[in-house]
């Protein structure tokens, strides 16, 4: 039984920040119909630019966000402006192709300036635990799921009731009568893709603490990024935090419960059967 | 089957073409024979996605599985159970057909969109290489070593250097000569009526389900024969780089680079950045691990920045105004 809520705890903890992951794809997706297949060699970005901070100035990752968000933020301005405007209006696929192009530029950037070696970035709250009975948990679990939650909820009021936050949601329902209304449509779609890319930054320094951070590993994110937001049914906000959630115990079950291969899995089986017989994502009616 | 498919096999270009690229092994020192061959194995993996990915314009992101069955799987027979890696090979083959005849079905059943298939076909690719990571039989994680190439050709070995390099340089040559097919009969031209428009295509009466299975099953078939021999020139079967998804990130960016749904374009794209990303790893692959993908990444950014459909068009328009100066028409 206590397996059980091991698994739980500990897949919701780490579901949280996935669905954060996906909140910033599912955002850019919604307003530009952009999917980045470099989503995850982003996160590896903010994760080695911790890392680099720390041998720096040894800062703590957690510091290290107040200079990894912004410059993130200035850099997925910068890659969309100069790189994936300039691709509005061609096929969609072609979008996909440069941000893979994109994916092996920053994944073997880093590896050239890193070296391949597994490494880690240490934190003060690294190896601190909290036990509830039977349940072990560690800090920095716990740490993201509160950090990961507290930005849903910020981002959700900002959707809701800021004029940013409008201006996203009137681009997202229709981009024509949206830019028809005044708003600068080119300008709401880089701010969005450069806040996607900063909560990448945000959600880098949550997952680093305790995890042996590699070069290559881009590509996982990315899929478990995907797999949450195709089950959050695209730009759908409350769905992709579950989705993430979802995925995050998928993952725990199948790594507690089942051996080897099969256990990770998982979260690829679950997401392909929903694929299939829920195309259109968990939630059952549009709530935006 | 138009006429201008069989132009391909008796023109003597392509005979002096592929004659040429057959006496390389005479003219060059064995380092620049392995970075063709390697050259080759990519101009016929890229080709073989082309049919499914450029002609029916479905991103296919799941061949890393064919090629890896054809690569794992006749490796495995032939060291655990004695298997003859030809049959082997056919057994391979006969397998990633049927698995890509189930992904196409899926594909048609669940009417998957463009984007849903490339990332359900990257799940596959993902859950493939986890299989095949910790299945003690397929190698596992450590990869399988092939027993020593001597040159038996009833054993599927070609000799190393001059024969791999033959043995891929035929194999290229059908995955392009299949591609000039297909675009010459009508499974072409219903392949590219289901990219460029499905609903119209199925209303005109074309068999959606059927072609794309048949594509998506020569397409696997190929890429799982290239495989197996890949493996056998490589002798060492390594999921990291066999089974591995960046493997079709890397065929779908040389597609790409050379144009998407042309005959030669793949190939095109292959000869010009395998060689380059070989060389640069030879010479800078110890101070600066990682440079030739990097190199690849810019490349492909820049060529679908400035011409999104590939450079082999590109050569085209130029070529067309150098023989004609007036500007032309289109």
């Amino acid at each position: 039984m206590s397996e059980l809520y091991q698994a739980l705890a500990q897949g919701l903890l780490i579901g949280s920040t996935y669905g954060l992951l996906a909140l910033g794809m599912g955002l850019v997706y919604g307003v530009s119909g952009v999917v980045n297949f470099s989503h995850g060699d982003f996160i590896s970005l903010g994760m080695f630019m911790c890392l680099a901070l720390f041998s720096a100035f040894s800062l703590d990752p957690y510091v290290s966000v107040l200079i990894t968000v912004p410059v993130m933020t200035a850099i997925g301005a910068l890659v969309y402006i100069f790189l994936i405007r300039p691709m509005v209006g061609h096929q969609f696929l072609m979008v996909v192709q440069l941000t893979l192009g994109l994916s092996l530029v920053l994944q073997n950037g880093i590896l050239m300036i890193f070296g391949g070696e597994p490494a880690r970035t240490p934190s003060i709250v690294e190896s601190k635990l909290v036990i509830l009975g039977d349940v072990v948990l560690r800090v920095p679990h716990i740490i993201a799921f509160v950090v990961s939650f507290a930005l849903a909820i910020g981002l959700y009021i900002m959707l809701r009731s800021t004029d940013f936050g409008r201006s996203i949601r009137a681009v997202h329902q229709n981009a024509h009568a949206a830019s028809l209304m005044g708003i600068n449509v080119g300008r709401v779609q880089v701010l969005t893709f450069a806040l996607g890319i900063g909560i990448l930054a945000l959600a880098a320094a949550l997952l680093l603490p305790g995890t042996p951070i590699q070069p290559t590993q881009g590509l996982r994110y990315t899929v478990i990024t995907l797999l949450v937001v195709v089950l959050g049914g695209m730009t759908n906000f409350v769905g992709i935090m579950l989705g993430g959630l979802i995925i995050g115990i998928a993952e725990a079950f199948g790594t507690i419960y089942l051996d080897g291969p099969l256990g990770l899995l998982m979260p690829y089986i679950i997401f392909v059967a929903i694929m299939l017989f829920r195309p259109q994502g968990l939630t059952w009616s549009a709530s935006r | 089957m138009r006429e201008e498919f069989y132009k391909t096999p008796s023109s003597p270009i392509w005979w002096g073409a592929l004659a040429l690229a057959a006496i390389m092994p005479f003219m060059l020192s064995s380092y620049y024979v392995h970075i063709l061959t390697l050259s080759l194995v990519y101009v016929a993996l890229a080709s073989s996605w082309n049919i499914v990915g450029g002609m029916a314009g479905q991103i296919s992101l799941a061949h890393s599985l064919f090629i890896g069955v054809g690569a794992m799987l006749s490796s495995a027979l032939l060291l655990k159970l004695g298997i003859n890696m030809w049959l082997g090979l056919v057994i391979s083959a006969a397998i990633s057909g049927v698995l890509g005849a189930i992904i196409a079905w899926i594909d048609f059943r669940f009417q998957l969109g463009h984007l849903s298939f490339v990332l359900i076909t990257l799940a596959f690719a993902e859950m493939g290489s986890i299989v095949v990571e910790g299945w003690d039989f397929l190698g596992g994680a450590s990869g399988l070593l092939l027993p020593k190439d001597t040159g038996n050709f009833l054993a599927f070995q070609f000799g190393g250097g001059s024969g791999a390099f033959w043995m891929m340089l035929a194999l290229a040559a059908i995955c392009v000569l299949v591609n000039v097919a297909i675009l010459n009969a009508p499974l072409g031209y219903y392949l590219r009526t289901i990219r460029d428009n499905e609903k119209a295509a199925q209303a005109i009466g074309v068999n959606i389900l059927r072609y794309k299975i048949i594509a998506m099953v020569i397409s696997a078939v190929l890429a799982s024969v290239v495989g197996t021999a890949y493996v056998r020139y490589l002798t060492f079967a390594d999921p990291y780089l066999l089974v591995s998804p960046v493997i079709t990130i890397e065929i779908v960016l040389f597609a790409t680079v050379g144009g998407l749904g042309r005959a030669y374009g793949p190939a095109l794209g292959a000869l010009l950045l395998v060689p380059l990303g070989e060389v640069l790893r030879g010479k800078l692959g110890s101070t600066l691990p990682g440079l030739h993908y990097f190199i690849y990444g810019i490349v492909v950014i820049s060529v679908i920045l400035v011409t999104p459909r590939g450079l082999l068009p590109l050569f085209e328009r130029l070529w067309a105004r150098w023989r004609n100066p007036q500007p032309v028409s289109k």
